[in-house]
């Protein structure tokens, strides 16, 4: 191997080589201190976070040009923008919220997070079709496995056991998907085949299907919120939050390709229907939060309502393939609902408890939890008013419906004034736990951290710093020829030629179109 | 392997049944069983390298060592749960089951519903029938290492379906799908060893 294509390995494994050398660096800081040593865990938990550190800094300098992509044979891994961009904040994100929570197993999170993210970027790293999606799908299970470990708690093992289930049946709905997509171009010049239409329609509800059970879309909340109940922040945020908002990220992609090579309408009400639940999981999240006690439950009911503009998103891929906006919002949500969870494990840890009645004047006694939970609600608002405030209402009015946008104002609004009833609570008299509670001084390590990492991820939710727009880039492409060698009829177009935005003609329009070997959920030729 | 692409099957689908209607020593063997011959149906095409079929069945293998029970290769006991009288009996109180893997080769024999008429017709029945068999316990099953089991039966069925239509994964696929069957049975595996352990604290 020359040098250079070393150099181009560690560029495009950047991420996935530094959680790997986790694997190594904490085992022998353990070893270093001694077992019996308490600062051991303190050791390692600075060593995984200098680790989340490093991989975000290798993001920034490693990119997502050419010099990235690695060719072995003929796999391609060619790490794309919303991947890096995913890596250099989750780095900084997993690294504060690692700090804030201590404790014993704080480095083993961080090397939960470290796999996480280091997943997500080569997903999003390599070609589209079924290989990324069940990438993250099984990546998600063994996440929550990981996460789960470590005491023998059935509630955290029911959470686990229902993720096993969710992904077992994800991945038939992927093929079934696959299938239904190559069925399109037989469609067009096979009048037994179904329509068009009704094939993109089967298509794209197996593909947003993913999305919705994997993001936690009414009714499929139940599995998020028993996550978020269940299993420790960092493994709560990656299986709900990170990694379906990535698998969103390859969901839109191949939606719009999908809308963009049909010409009729889809069939069989499948955009109302996404839709329709997006707006009700809004709707139901910010109720369900402003009706909770619990802190934990209240961030996985906000979660809960992130997912709803997840399903508002996948839906305006499918209206309207050209537009960025749905893949503009993925992103200021994933971090407003981190900032959410980084507050929570700062709150939970200060205090030892997540009830709301218990954590009167919580705000006043820490000004720090009082300022991350500030910069979240300003990342949830997205304020001000910007880029991110202006791909939501474009959602919106994409999907052309005024009673589903007015359902949507209604629940963000919601959302909102749930999660200000949290910072509220924090200014009332001080209840008896907050009063005994130990605090440390506001010149800490650990409470800088926690005020600067806020900020920085509010302002980048917010759209301050315009970093949002690296979540539109483009996805690997899908291979452009997989063929069985069974499979008989051979693609008349040249397989080489890049897929084009031009919709292929439906079968009155264009009755030669020839069907596509294509194996992948891809643009047909 | 064509010639040998028939009893494969019929292999196949039997172990999926029986991985889904046994309990302990039977349903693990069939899950081995079962695992093998759907990676040799799977990966017969082409593939010169054998990458696919060795990262499955290395997958499947390290996930096997990490689930399976302990006390699972008592001589005596393996003998008695495995010979074909026990297994017979076990299917025979299970006609759902084996109506539901005759019904799915049949769907998957004549392609009424999937018309790729240059798809092979012995993966996609193979494929049908072990969807059929592993999607009821994976929907309804309260039981862990039976919905493990399910979620296995399940997963090589849909493999075997994407098979008949697309030919074999392309080795990042092979890659995921492989590291999939290793999470699922070692997740499954943990989890059900917490729940019993939380239960007998209990």
């Amino acid at each position: 191997m020359t040098a250079e294509a070393l150099l181009t390995t560690i560029r495009a494994l950047f991420p996935m080589l530094t959680a790997l050398s986790s694997l190594a660096l904490v085992p022998l800081i353990r070893l270093w201190r001694g077992p019996q040593r308490d600062d051991a865990a303190i050791y390692a938990t600075f060593g995984v976070q200098l680790l989340l550190l490093a991989t975000s800094l290798g993001a920034i300098l490693a990119g997502a040009g050419y010099l990235s992509t690695l060719k072995i044979g003929q796999v391609t891994i060619d790490p794309s923008e919303p991947g890096r961009l995913l890596v250099l904040l989750g780095g900084i994100v997993f690294a504060v919220i690692v700090g804030a929570g201590e404790g014993r197993r704080a480095g083993t999170m961080g090397q939960i997070a470290l796999f996480g993210i280091a997943a997500i970027d080569f997903a999003l790293a390599i070609p589209s079709g079924i290989a990324p999606i069940a990438f993250l799908l099984f990546a998600s299970l063994g996440i929550s496995g990981a996460a789960a470990s470590g005491k023998d708690d059935v509630s955290r093992a029911r959470a686990v056991f229902r993720d096993l289930r969710t992904v077992s049946l994800l991945l038939p709905a992927v093929v079934i998907a696959e299938i239904l997509r190559v069925a399109i171009s037989y469609a067009a010049v096979d009048a037994s085949y179904a329509t068009p239409a009704s094939l993109a329609a089967g298509t794209a509800l197996g593909v947003s299907l993913v999305v919705i059970a994997a993001a936690g879309v009414f009714p499929f909340h139940g599995r998020l919120i028993r996550i978020f109940e269940a299993l420790p922040v960092v493994g709560s945020l990656l299986v709900g939050v990170w990694i379906p908002s990535a698998l969103a990220l390859i969901v839109m992609s191949e939606l719009s390709s999908l809308a963009s090579n049909i010409t009729d309408p889809l069939g069989g009400a499948i955009v109302p229907g996404i839709l329709l639940a997006g707006a009700a999981t809004l709707i139901f999240g910010a109720v369900s939060a402003l009706l909770h006690d619990d802190i934990g439950e209240i961030v996985g009911f906000m979660a809960v309502g992130n997912a709803g503009w997840l399903a508002l998103a996948a839906a305006a891929a499918l209206q309207s393939p050209t537009d960025s906006s749905s893949r503009l919002i993925v992103l200021p949500g994933i971090l407003s609902i981190s900032l959410f969870g980084l507050w929570l494990v700062s709150v939970r840890r200060r205090y030892g408890t997540t009830s709301i009645s218990e954590l009167g004047g919580w705000a006043r006694r820490t000004g720090a939890n009082g300022i991350a939970l500030c910069a979240a609600i300003i990342a949830l608002a997205a304020l001000p008013p910007g880029a991110v405030l202006a791909a939501r209402l474009n959602l919106l009015l994409l999907g052309g419906n005024p009673l589903v946008a007015l359902f949507a104002v209604i629940g963000q609004v919601l959302l909102i004034v749930a999660a200000v009833r949290l910072l509220l609570v924090g200014f009332t008299p001080p209840s008896q736990t907050v009063h005994k509670a130990e605090t440390r001084p506001f010149a800490n390590v650990i409470t800088i951290s926690l005020i600067f990492g806020s900020l920085f991820v509010a302002a980048a939710a917010a759209g301050w710093l315009s970093i949002e727009a690296g979540g539109t880039g483009p996805l690997p492409p899908a291979p452009s020829v997989s063929p069985a060698t069974s499979f008989d009829p051979a693609p008349t177009s040249d397989p080489t030629v890049a897929p084009s935005n031009e919709p292929t003609p439906s079968a009155t329009a264009s009755p030669e179109v020839s069907p596509s070997a294509g194996g992948e959920i891809s643009p047909a030729p | 392997m064509p010639s040998l692409e028939l009893p494969l099957l019929f292999i196949a689908i039997l172990a999926g049944m029986l991985a889904v209607t046994s309990a302990g020593r039977g349903a693990w063997v069939a899950i081995a069983v079962l695992a093998l011959s759907s990676s040799a149906l799977e990966f017969s095409i082409g593939d010169p390298n054998h990458i696919g079929v060795t990262l499955r069945l290395s997958a499947i293998g390290i996930g096997l060592v990490a689930a399976l029970p302990e006390n699972l290769f008592e001589l005596q006991a393996l003998r008695r749960d495995l010979a074909v009288r026990t297994l017979a009996q076990t299917l025979r109180e299970h006609p759902v089951v084996v109506a539901s893997a005759i019904a799915g080769l049949l769907l998957g024999l004549v392609p009424l519903a999937l018309p790729i008429e240059s798809s092979s017709d012995a993966l996609r029945a193979a494929g049908v029938a072990l969807l059929v068999v592993g999607l009821p316990p994976l929907l309804t099953s309260r039981f862990i290492e039976a919905t493990t089991r399910a979620a296995v039966v399940t997963l090589s069925g849909t493999l075997l379906l994407r098979t008949s239509i697309f030919g074999e994964l392309d080795p990042l696929a092979a890659l995921a799908i492989g590291a999939g069957f290793t999470c699922i049975l070692v997740v499954g595996g943990s989890v059900a060893t917490r729940i019993s352990n939380a239960e007998e604290e209990q």
